[in-house]
């Protein structure tokens, strides 16, 4: 057993991060001091707008960019923490009240459009956000008693800090700020946690996501939910620096697509990128618009226009993005990803086959007509490696999807023993993960954006849930798997050799009891195959039971303790690896009637 | 009975205007697998250029479909050689979203630059005119209107089922790498339907013209109840588009008169999200989830 460290990870990440923090601070700190130091209601007026912008885009980058979930309807939260705030306020409510009470309604707005909604992708969510819109702002013309219709709000005049209006600009500044960061710190938490790397993976591949025990539904909601809340918040306040809204300034597809473009062109997805995108271009078209006024009606729309045609074109990434090539270029180099799978200490004695841990009865699946899984019944022991063997189209996979929750069957049960020694029947891929159930997927899922160890802790995070717990275990199985040099490389950049065994290193790291396999030596050297399968006997021996779909007979004769064959849905042999192979069926199976005889 | 005879009458030809304005994006989607935000704004380009010249050379404004349908060629064919090819391998689908975003937010705020925030009428030249059918009375242009969705569907039908460019493009639409494969230039394709899609609008603005007036957010007014249209008939279906249009135009005329004409709008919205949700692929659309298209 070699322990090779010259793969040591990149040691530049502190250094790299302090100029990008000093950039922050200096950012920050300029947001707050320039206009109290120049003092001019006018540029006091823009800072604050841009600390508005600022956090509303930080607010819907949580959704848009972390979720992948590209709403342009937001202004219908932003537009719900406004009217509450005002209408609570002409009733003597402070909005520092109305806030919360705004955002309270916002969350259940939020959760209740979003929940349907989830099953839509790209355009379509787009699409259905911006109809969500729309009803509210019908809804808000309608409704003239509560929201005065058309002819809008006035907030009464009442002033000082209770009631978050004032004569003077600084408190404004003030209040503005503070919530600017409050989004900030939110949006960093969430980034920073278990959250913002189970969002990112839900939005990469939704399906390699819930066979790592992310239940996708519940941190999709969560994201909406916070971001529907501080996008509320935002609303309240600058309503009542406003004094006055009406639907259809309030309620605005316009207002939303600015929202999100200041993300797009900041950096879709980053914590900072939305800040950047408001810091630059808020204060270009508010001067334009104070200095030409009416005479350029339009103008800073269409610079606002012109200016995301050219992002989306010349700068997908935005300004973040193209600052991360820059200063990514130095380890561009990456090493050749033929590296060894680090073969593993084994085990002098094998321990014992234990009690059952996977029992399927009658497992049936079909198409329409077509019987694509036809009465298939067989149990896996603790420790035992069962290898899934059959002929192109013999329904493997299919199983593989029925006994990890990816597909119901038409019939049969699958039951699984839990660790307090009775046996579950599990539905969904979370109760499978719960199980101990893990998984990989015949055409590789890497979450293509995140690097190596980013995609290896989405796994870890199933029993660590701690960020540093999680990398440490996700860096220990990168090294098992020889995948330690690529550590933070993107996913996207492997080959498919690299991107095989990350498929297994993060069903690894959520330290499975029962290891579903499939086809993981498809693709691999012969060198890597001998250490893949050294790899498996050693998982085996610390008790893990698997099941491994595999066409690399030297993989199955070797590992299998039994051999399961699968044709046309059915199992047609079972047994030890070297009489399957013998048998006449499963010949026929494979070359077809002529082969049967042919070695007798 | 007369007065129900007058909304369905009524709902059938706002149908009409529904179809001619949708078609384009239909089949823009269908081929492309964009979905064009910016379809409003070239509506509203063809308006403001049939007023420009109808009022500048008193010329009858169904005359300038000439010059407005093969502009919107070139604006369309533009757009996709420009914008939307370099992002078609783009790996999220945001950037294409944004990309017709921020071109629909372009052109809005180009027309108020140029034309400011007045209304422009385009002369009615007495298509504004009542008729007497039975016991219904409908404007003179909405039944032109009417008429020409129904041949534009047909014509397009025969385009696609009949020519060897159609085949092309049909080809094209269902497998792209394979259309590849057997010779097919699929960027050329793609910017031939986009050029096609966006000519069909321009026809669609010669002729809404005349009866409604332009200003720069007409688009916007129109193509959120175009992407309801297509969305129901099924995204890529011609005919599904038209069918679609029929109903939500009877389900607008219906809803302003019992339910109230403030509330159309949010009928009709209500309507499209129960059909994204429930039943994303459409009346007609082909039974791949949309979920999965991007």
């Amino acid at each position: 057993m070699q322990r090779t460290e010259t793969f040591a990870p990149p040691a530049a990440r502190p250094v790299y991060l302090r100029p990008a923090a000093l950039a922050l601070a200096t950012v920050l700190a300029a947001l707050f001091l320039i206009p109290v130091v120049v003092g001019d209601a006018f540029i006091y007026h823009v800072f604050i707008t841009i600390c508005i912008f600022a956090g509303l885009s930080t607010a819907w980058n949580i959704v848009g960019g972390y979720a992948g979930q590209l709403s342009l309807g937001h202004a219908m939260f932003y537009g719900i923490g406004a009217y509450a705030g005002m209408i609570l306020m002409n009733m003597g409510v402070s909005p520092w009240i109305g806030m919360f009470a705004g955002a309270a309604v916002a969350v259940v707005a939020s959760v209740v459009i979003s929940y349907p909604c989830f099953r839509l992708h790209g355009p379509f969510f787009a699409l259905a956000t911006i109809a969500f819109l729309e009803v509210f702002r019908v809804l808000a013309l309608h409704f003239r008693d509560v929201t005065g219709g058309a002819m809008g709000m006035m907030i009464e005049l009442k002033l000082g800090w209770e009631w978050m209006v004032f004569r003077e600009r600084l408190p404004a500044l003030v209040i503005a700020y503070g919530m600017m960061l409050v989004c900030l710190g939110v949006a960093w938490a969430i980034r920073e946690h278990r959250l913002g790397y189970y969002l990112v993976a839900t939005r990469e591949r939704e399906s390699a996501a819930k066979a790592a025990g992310v239940q996708t539904v519940r941190v999709r909601l969560l994201a909406v939910s916070a971001s529907a809340a501080l996008t509320a918040m935002m609303g309240t306040f600058h309503a009542m620096y406003l004094t006055f809204i009406e639907p259809a300034a309030v309620f605005s597809l316009t207002f939303s697509i600015q929202i999100a473009m200041f993300a797009l062109i900041g950096g879709i997805g980053t914590i900072y990128g939305p800040l950047l995108g408001a810091v630059l271009l808020v204060p270009l078209t508010e001067i334009a618009r104070g200095a030409l006024g009416a005479q350029a009606l339009g103008l800073h729309g269409f610079v606002y226009g012109v200016v995301l045609l050219l992002v989306v074109l010349f700068m997908p990434n935005g300004i973040m993005g193209a600052l991360s090539r820059f200063t990514r270029e130095k380890a561009a180099e990456t090493p050749s990803q033929a590296g060894p799978v680090v073969s593993m200490p084994r085990a002098e004695t094998r321990p014992p086959l234990g009690a059952e841990v996977m029992r399927v009865e009658g497992l049936q699946k079909h198409f329409g007509g077509l019987h694509v899984t036809n009465n298939v019944s067989f149990t896996l022991r603790e420790g035992e490696i069962l290898g899934l063997i059959g002929p192109n189209g013999a329904g493997k996979t299919t199983v593989f999807n029925m006994i990890s929750g990816f597909m119901r069957p038409n019939g049969g049960t699958v039951s699984v023993l839990d660790r307090d020694g009775k046996m579950h029947q599990p539905v969904s891929p979370g109760d499978f993960a719960a199980l101990g159930v893990g998984r990989t997927f015949q055409i590789v899922q890497p979450f293509a954006s995140m690097t190596v160890e980013e995609n290896i802790m989405v796994g870890a995070f199933y029993r660590h849930p701690h960020v540093n717990d999680a990398r440490e275990v996700a860096r220990e199985t990168a090294h098992r798997m020889g995948l330690a040099p690529w550590l933070h490389a993107e996913a996207r950049g492997l080959t498919i050799g690299g991107l095989k065994r990350l498929e297994v290193a993060r069903v690894m790291a959520m330290q499975p009891r029962i290891l579903l396999l499939d086809e993981v030596m498809a693709g691999i050297n012969q060198t890597d195959v001998r250490r893949a399968i050294d790899l498996m006997l050693s998982i085996r021996d610390t008790g893990v039971s698997i099941i491994a779909i595999e066409h690399v007979m030297q993989a199955v004769m070797s590992l299998s303790d039994r051999v399961i064959v699968l044709s046309s849905g059915e199992i047609i042999a079972e047994g030890k690896p070297q009489d399957v192979v013998r048998d006449p069926q499963v010949i026929e199976a494979y070359l077809g009637k002529d082969f049967v005889h042919a070695d007798h | 009975m007369n007065i129900f005879l007058q909304l369905v009458a009524n709902g059938l030809m706002l149908g009409g205007l529904f179809a001619i304005i949708s078609i384009g994006l239909t089949l823009i989607f269908g081929i492309v697998k964009v979905v064009n935000f910016a379809h409003g704004e070239f509506l509203m380009a063809g308006m403001y250029l049939t007023w420009i010249i109808t009022v500048g050379l008193g010329l009858h404004p169904y005359v300038t479909v000439l010059a407005v349908a093969p502009f919107l060629f070139v604006l369309g064919a533009m757009t996709q050689r420009f914008l939307i090819q370099p992002l078609l391998l783009a790996r999220d689908d945001h950037v294409q979203i944004f990309a017709t975003v921020g071109l629909s937010t372009a052109l809005i705020n180009l027309a108020l630059l140029i034309f400011g925030a007045d209304i422009a009428n385009t002369p009615a030249s007495g298509l504004r005119a009542p008729v007497q059918i039975g016991p219904v009375r409908i404007l003179e242009g909405q039944v032109y209107i009417f008429i020409a969705a129904v041949l534009l569907v047909i014509g397009l039908q025969l385009f696609l089922s009949r020519t060897q460019t159609g085949r092309a493009i049909r080809a094209v639409a269902q497998n792209r790498a394979a259309a590849q494969l057997m010779g097919i230039n699929v960027d050329r394709i793609y910017v031939l339907s986009f050029g096609i899609g966006a000519a069909c609008v321009g026809l669609a603005a010669s002729l809404v013209a005349p009866l409604y007036p332009v200003s720069s957010t007409i688009g916007t007014y129109f193509v959120l109840t175009a992407f309801v249209v297509v969305v129901l008939g099924g995204l890529g279906s011609i005919v599904g588009a038209f069918v679609g249009a029929m109903i939500i135009g009877l389900i607008d005329s219906m809803a302003g008169f019992y339910i109230g004409s403030d509330l159309r709008e949010a009928v009709v919205f209500g309507v499209f999200l129960v059909i994204l949700i429930l039943k994303p692929s459409g009346l007609f659309g082909t039974r791949v989830s949309l979920s999965h298209i991007s």
